[in-house]
C-alpha cells in the first residue's frame, strides 16, 4: 500500500483538512514471492473504502490502531480515512458540514487526484461507533454515491443514545458546547434527518434503491441497544441488513478483528 | 495545493521510501482574492516537476525550507519530492540504485497515483547542489523523459567536487568508494555528466534544455563557471545565471522561482486522454 496523508483546504469545511489515503501498490510479499501485479497499470481505478473514525478520534486512528492497510491490500480496496472532529457526521447546527464535506466533496475530489473507481458498487464506506452513524448517515444520504455501508459498534439509533447515553462516559464527557454545536437541544431529534430510524422509514417510503447495510457489535457493548433497535426498525420497514454479533466490547480489539469481515462481506474487486 | 505525504514500498530500493507531493487545488487564497479556482476538473492532469535535495537532505528539505508550495500554486505545476540519501543519484557501487529507483519505477509510481502528465514536454527536473548534478544526471540519463532540467549551486562537474573533497577542501558525507566501484575511473563514465552528454549527442538524442544558476560567493561558484564553459563548449541549450549570494536556502528559495519562470510552464492543467 501506498500511504498518503494529504492535507489540502476544503471548501466545504471552509478550512484545510486532514486525510489518510491507502492505494494498493506494489507490496513487499509481492515483490519477494514475484507475484504478477497491476498496480501500475494505465486507467486502473481502484474500489474505495471510506472509513471513519469514532469520537475522541481522527484520521489516523484506523492506520494506527488496526491492520486494514494489510487487509486492504489483501482484498485489493483503497482506504480513505478523513477528520471529522466529534460531529457525529452530519451538517452541525453550529460548525462544519462534514456530512456534505465526506457525502460529496471528498470522492468528487479525491477521485480528480488518486486512482479511484467512479462507480456506485465499487464505492463503500464503513465506520465505528460515531463513526457507524456516520457510514449509514452518509450511505443513506447519497445512495447513489455509496453501493455499501458498514457500521461497526455503530450509534445507530441516536435518540435512544441521546436519552440515556449520559450514563456512559463516551455522552458525558463529551464538552457539552460541543453537543452543543453538533445537535441543536431545541430541536428533539426524534422524526429528523440526524434519526437514522426515520431516516429508513422516508427511503422505505419513496422506495429508494438503497446500499447493501452490514452492522456488527459486540454483545457486550453498552451501545448494543442501540444496534438492535435500529435493526428491528430496518426489518420492519423490510431495509436489507446483515446483522452479526460477536462477544466483545466497544473496543479495538473489536473493530481490528471485525473490520476483516467487512471486508470479507464486500464484493470482490472487479477488474476494472 | 494539496500536499501529499506518500510512502510506499519501492522494489528498486528494497525498503518503503517518503515522497513528497503537492497537487495545485482550489485554495483559499484563490478564494479571497479571487483568483481563478476552476482548473480542478475530471480528468485533469498537471505539468509535473521532480525536485531534488542536496547532500545530508531528504523529501522534506524543498517544504520545510522554501516556499515553493506557493510558486508551484501560482504556476499549477505539479511538484514530487523524492529522497536519495547521499547518493549523488547515482546507482551506487555498495549501496541502493537511486538513479534507476528516480528515472524508472518512481514516474511509474507517481504516474499511477496522482493525476500527473505522462510527456516529456511537461515533465521538469530540478535541484540543488548535490540534487543539482542530480537534475542534469537525470535529464541526460533518460534525455527522452525530461523536457528540461535546473540546477541550482549544483555540483554539475563531478570530478571538480571529487577533487575538493579529496584535499579536504569541502565537507561532505560522500564515500566515493561506496558510490563508485572505481573512482578514479569516474571521468568519462557516465557519472562524468559532460562525457555522458557527448555519448547523448553522438547517439542523436535531442537534449532536455538546462538552467544553471550559482551564487557568486559560494564555494561551489568557480566549479559552476567551468562547468558551464563545458556544457556550452559541447553545445547543451544552457541559460546561465549568477547572482550575489553563498550555497544557503535564501538562495534556492529565490533563484527556485527564477528556473520555474525560465521552464515556460503552462500554468494551468494541460489536456491528456486517459489512457485505458
Amino acid at each position: 500500500m501506498a500511504h498518503i496523508d494529504c492535507s489540502f483546504y476544503s471548501p466545504t469545511l471552509q478550512k484545510n483538512a486532514h486525510v489518510v489515503v491507502f492505494v494498493p501498490s506494489l507490496s513487499a510479499d509481492d515483490y519477494l514471492e514475484d507475484r504478477e501485479t497491476e498496480y501500475h497499470k494505465p486507467g486502473k481505478r481502484w474500489p474505495t473504502l471510506f472509513l471513519l473514525h469514532g469520537s475522541y478520534g481522527d484520521c489516523m486512528d484506523w492506520s494506527l490502531r488496526t491492520g486494514v492497510e494489510r487487509y486492504a491490500q489483501e482484498k485489493g480496496v483503497a482506504v480513505v480515512m478523513p477528520s471529522a472532529e466529534n460531529s457525529n457526521y452530519v451538517k452541525m447546527a453550529h460548525g462544519e458540514n462534514y456530512l456534505d464535506y465526506i457525502g460529496k466533496e471528498l470522492p468528487t475530489f479525491l477521485r480528480k487526484i488518486f486512482p479511484l473507481s467512479e462507480r456506485r458498487s465499487e464505492t463503500y464506506i464503513a465506520g465505528l461507533s460515531m463513526g457507524g452513524y456516520g457510514a449509514f448517515r452518509i450511505a443513506l444520504e447519497f445512495p447513489e454515491t455509496f453501493g455499501y455501508a458498514a457500521s461497526l459498534s455503530g450509534a445507530l439509533d441516536m435518540v435512544k443514545l441521546q436519552a440515556t447515553g449520559n450514563r456512559e462516559a463516551h455522552m458525558r464527557k463529551m464538552p457539552a458546547a460541543y453537543r452543543r454545536a453538533v445537535f441543536d437541544p431545541s430541536v428533539p431529534l426524534e422524526g429528523t434527518r440526524n434519526d437514522l430510524l426515520f431516516l429508513l422509514g422516508q427511503h422505505a417510503e419513496e422506495n429508494t434503491a438503497l446500499p447493501l447495510l452490514y452492522m456488527s457489535c459486540g454483545t457486550e457493548d453498552f451501545i448494543l441497544p442501540a444496534n438492535e433497535s435500529f435493526y428491528e426498525t430496518a426489518k420492519a420497514r423490510r431495509v436489507s441488513v446483515l446483522y452479526e454479533r460477536y462477544p466483545g466490547v466497544h473496543n479495538w480489539d473489536y473493530w481490528d478483528t471485525h473490520i476483516k469481515d467487512v471486508l470479507r462481506w464486500l464484493p470482490d474487486g472487479t477488474k476494472s | 495545493m494539496a500536499f501529499f505525504q506518500t510512502n510506499f514500498f519501492s522494489s528498486t530500493l528494497c525498503f518503503n521510501t517518503d515522497i513528497h507531493v503537492f497537487i495545485p487545488t482550489p485554495n483559499s487564497d484563490e478564494l479571497l482574492n479571487r483568483k481563478k479556482s476552476d482548473y480542478l476538473q475530471h480528468g485533469v492532469k498537471f505539468q509535473v516537476l521532480y525536485l531534488l535535495h542536496g547532500a545530508y537532505g531528504d523529501a522534506t528539505d524543498w517544504m520545510r525550507l522554501t516556499s515553493i508550495e506557493k510558486y508551484a500554486q501560482e504556476h499549477k505545476l505539479a511538484v514530487v519530492m523524492p529522497s536519495a540519501s547521499n547518493s549523488f543519484y547515482q546507482n551506487m557501487y555498495c549501496g541502493s540504485d537511486y538513479l534507476t529507483y528516480l528515472t524508472d519505477e518512481l514516474p511509474a509510481v507517481v504516474q499511477a497515483l496522482f493525476p500527473v502528465s505522462r510527456k516529456r514536454e511537461n515533465t521538469f527536473v530540478a535541484g540543488l547542489s548535490m540534487g543539482g548534478y542530480g537534475a542534469v544526471k537525470l535529464a541526460m540519463e533518460r534525455p527522452r523523459q525530461y523536457a528540461a532540467c535546473a540546477s541550482l549551486s549544483g555540483a554539475i562537474d563531478l570530478e571538480a567536487v571529487m577533487e575538493q573533497t579529496k584535499h579536504g577542501n569541502l565537507a561532505a558525507p560522500f564515500r566515493w568508494d561506496a558510490l563508485f566501484e572505481r573512482p578514479d575511473n569516474v571521468p568519462g563514465s557516465d557519472a562524468d555528466l559532460f562525457a555522458l552528454i557527448r555519448k547523448r549527442l553522438a547517439q542523436g538524442e535531442m537534449l532536455p534544455r538546462v538552467f544553471q544558476s550559482c551564487g557568486t560567493e559560494d564555494f561551489i561558484y568557480a566549479a559552476n563557471v567551468s562547468a558551464r564553459d563545458k556544457l556550452k563548449a559541447l553545445g547543451v541549450d544552457i541559460t546561465y545565471e549568477e547572482h550575489p549570494g553563498i550555497h544557503d536556502w535564501d538562495y534556492w528559495d529565490t533563484h527556485i522561482q527564477r528556473a520555474l519562470n525560465w521552464m515556460r510552464l503552462a500554468n494551468e492543467p494541460v489536456t491528456e486522454p486517459e489512457e485505458v
